[in-house]
């Protein structure tokens, strides 16, 4: 070998940045600390250890009888409740969302203020979480079901038209100017042009907001709006571990299922 | 028979919002049934001005009379009924994709609907029959159901024909419609364009990138450079001088784009 090939010279030294790599760890390390000192731990009981062994013994011994029963209160009945919470609640929100993200799609020919404003409105619709949406609607509509729908399809609108309306302005424009140049208005360019180019991230988002919406509406249960929430509170205040591990694993089941069969279906849609 | 322009341009001036100059007081007749070609240099404002005649951008002074009626100030409905008079090819075919042929020929025929007939599929058996009849036309017929996506560069161009066909217009602005295309495509849908004009007596007005292109298919030359017309004459007597002058600017140096 010839020696015109250097050696890797050592890695520069900058003081600067180690230091300010030490200074930030040191940060982190006394935030920790503090917080800790900010929070009371007296209010863990000495029975702790045990209560959590009880658990996950129980979460590993899991109520079988509970799957199905009949009753139309077991385990797949209410897991199908939660879903059809789930599935009502992301179409009515599909629906709800399209005028939206036309409405906060910043597109060309539009004026500043009318897509600010319509994305403004949407940040606003997200800021409310579920489970706050949940109560408002309970109280409402009385609890179960309906109010579970209403909050998800409500609260999926901030998400789901934010998504909506990324993929309006992303579109390219130039199929909606052949139709303005046939002389078509603007409800043509919609119908014509944008919808049929807009509708694979259209299924695909709503897909996609199908899958976080199962999740929530396990929860949603818990606060009384329908869904498989309601009987694992239920459980867990009776202190039926063996339930409440039948439960958790019939969550993480149809989660998964759930999140499989979506994302299969999304990547036929590319 | 062509005492009216079919399309007239009065000291029409754009000027962009950033200041450059897109036409600089544009003067132009066009009369019926011509064939004219736009040549020059990319961003010497050919596009500009095919754009501002139907209005898909404003123009910032003078007036465009399309076949006797303004469409400068034009609103809504009127303007509407203006731009169907009009139609355009463009250079990157700007079908829907995930249509049809079918339905995007019938794009074509929207602004003769109201539009809630449209948004619901109404279309005549007429227009339909009309649509497959532009297909035949440019010999895309067997494609009539397939969607879009599938077609080749060519094809696609092609159903763009189609589109404006059945639009049944009276003029045709033509975007580059070969930009995109290989010498035996383009030269294809160029004749396709020519079928147009001589067949059906649309005015033909395209802007082209490539000189023998335009010397086959022009009846008339229109030089364009930096927002001005420099050259306006006819094909015949146009010599090769003309064009290398309408390309390198006139001031004898070789352009450096292309």
């Amino acid at each position: 070998m010839d020696n015109t090939l250097k050696k890797l010279p050592p890695k520069p030294v900058n003081y600067k940045t180690r230091t300010i790599h030490w200074l930030i760890a040191i940060a982190s390390i006394v935030i920790i600390i503090w917080s800790f000192t900010g929070m009371d731990f007296s209010g863990i009981k000495a029975t702790a250890g045990q209560i959590a062994g009880a658990i996950i013994s129980g979460i590993f011994h899991p109520d079988w009888s509970y799957v199905w029963n009949g009753s139309g209160e077991d385990l797949i009945s209410q897991l199908w409740e939660t879903l059809c919470i789930a599935f009502l609640g992301t179409f009515i929100s599909a629906v709800i969302s399209l005028p939206f993200a036309f409405w906060a799609a910043n597109t060309k020919h539009k004026k500043w203020y009318a897509s600010r404003s319509g994305k403004l409105v949407l940040a606003v619709i997200r800021s409310f979480p579920e489970i706050v949406l949940a109560l408002m609607f309970i109280k409402a509509v009385g609890p179960g079901s309906a109010a579970g729908v209403f909050a998800l399809g409500f609260h999926s609108v901030g998400m789901l038209a934010k998504l909506f309306s990324e993929a309006i302005e992303n579109l390219e424009i130039g199929a909606n100017e052949a139709v303005i140049a046939a002389g078509g208005s603007k409800w043509n360019i919609v119908m014509f042009s944008t919808m049929p180019n807009l509708m694979p991230a259209l299924i695909s988002n709503t897909l996609y907001r199908f899958d976080v919406s199962v999740r929530s509406a396990s929860i949603l249960g818990l606060v009384g709006a329908g869904g498989i929430g309601y009987p694992l509170i239920i459980a867990l205040q009776y202190r039926q571990w063996n339930r409440v591990g039948i439960i958790l694993l019939g969550i993480v089941i149809m989660v998964i299922l759930i999140d499989w069969i979506s994302g299969w279906i999304r990547k036929k849609l590319v | 028979m062509s005492e009216q322009p079919m399309i007239q341009l009065k000291n029409v001036t754009k000027i962009y919002g950033n200041g450059t100059v897109g036409l600089k007081n544009i003067n132009l007749n066009i009369n019926k049934g011509e064939f004219v070609v736009v040549v020059g240099l990319s961003g010497a404002g050919k596009s500009t001005l095919l754009r501002s005649i139907n209005r898909l951008q404003d123009i910032t002074e003078g007036d465009t009379i399309i076949d006797g009626k303004s469409i400068t100030n034009a609103k809504g409905k009127n303007l509407r009924m203006i731009r169907r008079d009009i139609g355009m090819i463009f250079q990157s075919f700007n079908l829907v994709k995930r249509s049809s042929v079918l339905r995007n020929v019938l794009t074509g025929r929207v602004s003769y609907y109201p539009t809630w007939k449209t948004t619901f599929n109404l279309f005549t058996k007429e227009d339909k029959q009309k649509a497959y009849e532009a297909l035949q036309r440019v010999g895309l017929a067997d494609k009539v159901y397939t969607r879009a996506d599938q077609l080749s560069g060519g094809q696609q161009q092609r159903v763009a024909i189609a589109r404006v066909l059945t639009q049944n217009p009276k003029i045709i602005l033509a975007d580059e419609p070969t930009a995109s295309l290989d010498p035996q495509t383009s030269r294809r849908v160029m004749r396709d364009l020519k079928m147009l004009n001589e067949e059906y007596g649309m005015t033909v007005l395209a802007n082209l990138h490539s000189v023998d292109l335009a010397k086959e298919f022009g009846d008339r030359v229109i030089g364009v450079r930096a927002g001005e017309i420099v050259y306006d004459g006819k094909m015949s007597e146009t010599s090769d001088a003309v064009f290398k002058d309408i390309y390198n600017g006139g001031n004898g140096k070789e352009a450096d784009d292309e």
